[in-house]
């Protein structure tokens, strides 16, 4: 059964140019010109109750505007949107008791008071009952180590403390609906690991549909069974997380220093793609070859000083799957380097 | 009734956020003494020579300063942090109040509560007792009704710009600059008696932007003054001026929103 | 030493940067109409139809307003003090500390490039033809432009130093709401930037008359329209001089306490 149903969803803005240099800075105190900016193109997907979705592009891809038509803080230009029934926008307040919303860079919590206190004045904003309330509370307490800082001001918390009590107060309502956007962003992998335990579990035992947008491959490797893929505001791909990872996730990039670099470096099944001060980055399919098999015919010629070997990154494969559509031919991904 | 309790309990989450603070609390209360005292200055030093501004005496002007000061206070407490909607915009922690199934606007008029005009309370206060003595102002009930009534006229009248000037940042992404450039010269003029000003410009006080009816108009009743090109007793108009341009600006806060919500911006 | 090129890049690209902010031109150009309005109307009221008051003609007096408040436009154009506490808090201008500039000159310059961005956009314009269609007194003698420009150019460096110092006081105090008020009443009262210095109570006058203020409005105001004249007008601009002096060291005094600090506390 469906509880979001998107169809045909469109969001277009007006941006104002900027003008540059001397007169256009003149010119721009007059008057300024515009162009129209699509940020979601058309997209349409629907989610069943109790799956867990992930939400994945590039920035400024239109996720968070998508997201935000899904909660009701804007309007859409084109198509429709349901959520559990509801049209978001024309029912803001209705929607908002049927879903709860983390921004991972921005607390809802009040700043400057003890923990605790946000927990109840949201009680009272979406009429929790008190025995539901405090049912919530033991349970979220339990799980998210809440009672280790709930007397603490919000600000002086640490960013993996903040996060758990963001998304304890998102669920003190019961919602059947969670938006993540972004939950895991600048934690550290322990904290990383402990929300994302956390996120799996509600969702098997309440059965809550999650939808979430994240950064991190591990994220979406770990939660999401299915992912949703937009690019320049249009979908690119929508279906399984596996075989994407199948399709695109072998590739692996080798980076190694070299101690000296006078002969040219020949591999098979492999192939250098950049090449900067005796560091060279080797593309290689995991597939095809493993990564010791790529060193042994290194070593064969060369003397290594150092070696990363990097996993490839979701923007990456999103370019890809852009760029020559999902049932394009397989070509090694370009790596982003330095990273 | 929900939202009466709501707004309690809101409020004083408020206040507590607002007394960790407490040296910056007691700072700006200095703060606005010190500033309140330095116009109050400014006015004795312009009549020492010349004792009248547009026949109002001193004592006269710091009456009709003291009210516009009281409900400046009470305008604080409520919507001073509407000005500040627009960087509530642009850092993106608007959205937490459209995402919660409560009325945005009453959301965020409860989420601060600025308890630092006691100095406005205190400066006015004292104004009020020393120029009744000096003017010998004879305060009955009825002059005091009409004074609160006045008063809380002045609080909606300021507080619906406050709310219009935070409804621009829905159209333009800016309020607080508005704020220094509409709100801070307009409170400034009506520091003076308008009579003194261009017939435009006490029109326009009067019927657009109904400033007017925060202190000059009251203050002339109760002073007994003149109020050449309106009519005697206009100011006992004040709290209905104030509770239709509150209405007003409710609905042009209402209607920014939905723009708002068509724009993301 | 002084690196010219470097400040001159400084003042160009805030005078670029001004114009990006086309909403400040014109929303400082408005309330500085309603005060312009404000502080005319109140003259007019307290001269209340006389020719004269105190020895000064109610053309002089509405004159001195006039170019008051185009004063007060140029100076309002530089940083403001709250933008300075501001970059204090947030370690703006600590970070500056690093870079291979003087910070308080570097800031001076920036401010020459937006004033000047705002003057010839804004204020000039306005008030060429606010002179042209208000029955106003201009000096006759082209020396006494000349002295008034002076006189306006070393207030607005004793404006800049005083303002600057204020700002930086940030670094030393906790809370700085008091500060930021004194400050203002200051410099709205004691500079004589709405009421001049001859119709204050004696002891305020020569109260008045011992402090920096004067020299920002008072003194240049005075001079174009004529109040201050003859070997006047020099002593007056050597008053400002001694000002611009003692202003200065004291920025710079406390310029280095600060840089001191954040040296040795890291802010």
């Amino acid at each position: 059964m469906a509880i979001i149903e998107v169809d045909q969803l469109m969001k277009e803005f007006k941006v104002a140019k900027r003008e540059t240099g001397f007169l256009g800075a003149m010119k721009s105190l007059v008057k300024r010109e515009f162009y129209t900016k699509h940020a979601v193109k058309d997209v349409s997907f629907t989610v069943d109750k109790g799956e867990m979705v992930g939400y994945i592009g590039p920035n400024g891809a239109g996720k968070s505007t998508t997201i935000k038509m899904l909660t009701g803080i804007l309007v859409p230009s084109g198509g429709t949107v349901k959520v559990n029934g509801i049209v978001p926008y024309e029912n803001r307040q209705a929607n908002a008791k049927n879903i709860g919303v983390v921004f991972g860079q921005r607390t809802q919590l009040w700043w400057d008071l003890p923990t605790i206190e946000s927990f109840e004045l949201l009680k009272e904003i979406y009429q929790v009952s008190h025995s539901r309330y405090k049912e919530n509370m033991d349970t979220f307490t339990e799980i998210l180590g809440l009672d280790e800082f709930i007397n603490t001001p919000v600000r002086q918390l640490s960013l993996g403390q903040r996060m758990r009590a963001d998304i304890a107060a998102s669920l003190l309502h019961d919602p059947p609906i969670l938006f993540l956007d972004e939950p895991t962003i600048g934690l550290d992998v322990v904290a990383k690991e402990r929300m994302r335990t956390f996120i799996k579990e509600i969702n098997k035992e309440r059965d809550i549909t999650v939808i979430l947008t994240t950064h991190d491959m591990e994220d979406i490797e770990q939660l999401c069974k299915r992912m949703v893929l937009i690019d320049h505001g249009q979908k690119v791909y929508d279906g399984e997380m596996a075989v994407v990872k199948n399709r695109f996730g072998k590739i692996r990039t080798l980076v190694v220093d070299l101690e000296q670099h006078s002969k040219p470096l020949t591999l098979e099944k492999a192939e250098v793609f950049k090449e900067e001060a005796g560091k060279y980055w080797i593309r290689f399919n995991r597939e095809d070859i493993s990564a010791s098999g790529v060193i042994t015919q290194i070593t064969q010629t060369h003397n290594i000083k150092d070696l990363t070997v990097e996993e490839p990154e979701i923007e990456s494969i999103i370019s890809r799957i852009y760029q020559e559509g999902f049932d394009g031919v397989e070509q090694p991904i370009p790596v982003k380097s330095g990273s | 009734m929900r939202y009466i309790d709501l707004y309690f309990k809101l409020v004083a989450a408020g206040i507590r956020a607002q007394l960790q603070y407490r040296f910056a609390f007691f700072m700006r209360i200095v703060g606005m003494l010190t500033s309140y005292a330095g116009t109050a200055i400014t006015m004795w030093v312009m009549l020492y020579q010349f004792q009248e501004l547009g026949t109002w005496n001193f004592y006269e002007m710091l009456f009709l300063f003291a009210i516009a000061v009281l409900s400046w206070g009470f305008c604080i407490i409520l919507f001073f942090h509407f000005r500040s909607l627009d960087t509530y915009i642009l850092n993106g922690t608007f959205d937490r109040f459209l995402v919660r199934p409560i009325n945005p606007f009453f959301h965020f008029m409860a989420m601060k509560f600025d308890v630092a005009s006691f100095g406005q309370f205190i400066f006015s206060i004292f104004i009020f007792i020393w120029v009744s003595v000096e003017l010998h102002i004879h305060w009955t009930i009825a002059n005091v009704l009409f004074l609160l009534a006045a008063v809380i006229g002045g609080v909606l009248i300021q507080g619906g710009l406050l709310v219009i000037i935070s409804a621009f940042a829905f159209w333009t992404t800016k309020s607080e600059q508005f704020y220094w450039v509409v709100m801070y010269p307009a409170r400034n003029l009506t520091n003076y008696p308008l009579v003194i000003y261009p017939k435009m410009v006490q029109w326009f006080t009067a019927f657009v932007v109904p400033f007017g009816f925060v202190n000059y108009f009251p203050a002339s009743v109760i002073l007994g003054k003149e109020t050449p090109y309106f009519p005697e007793n206009i100011g006992y108009f004040s709290p209905l001026v104030g509770i239709v341009f509150f209405i007003i600006a409710y609905y042009i806060w209402m209607l920014g929103l939905s723009r708002y919500k068509s724009t993301g911006s | 030493m002084f690196n010219y090129r470097l400040y001159w890049t400084f003042a160009k690209k805030s005078f670029l940067r001004s114009a990006v902010y086309r909403f400040d031109v014109w929303s400082r150009l408005g309330s500085n109409v309603i005060f312009l309005l404000m502080w005319g109307s109140i003259w007019t009221a307290l001269y209340a139809g006389r020719e004269e008051a105190g020895g000064v003609s109610f053309q002089a007096m509405l004159t001195y307003i006039v170019v008051s408040q185009f004063l007060s436009g140029v100076n309002g154009a530089g940083t403001p003090l709250w933008e300075i506490q501001e970059k204090v808090r947030t370690g703006d201008i600590s970070l500056e500390l690093m870079r291979p500039f003087d910070v308080p000159l570097r800031y001076l310059f920036a401010d020459f490039g937006s004033v000047f961005f705002y003057m010839i956009t804004a204020l000039l314009p306005l008030y060429i033809i606010l002179f042209f269609f208000m029955d106003l007194s201009l000096p006759n003698d082209p020396l006494i432009w000349l002295a008034f420009s002076f006189a306006a150019f070393i207030g607005f460096l004793i404006r800049y130093c005083i303002e600057m110092a204020f700002g930086l006081l940030t670094f030393f105090l906790v809370e700085t709401g008091g500060v930021e008020d004194i400050f203002y009443f200051a410099m709205s009262l004691l500079s004589g930037s709405v009421i001049p210095l001859w119709f204050f109570p004696g002891w305020l006058a020569s109260f008045a008359s011992y402090l920096p203020f004067q020299g920002i409005y008072y003194i240049p105001n005075a001079i174009f329209i004529g109040e201050i004249a003859g070997y006047q007008i020099l002593t007056s601009i050597g008053v400002q001089l001694f000002w611009v002096v003692v202003t200065y060291i004291f920025l710079r005094l406390v310029w280095n306490k600060a840089s001191q600090k954040v040296v040795v506390q890291g802010g």
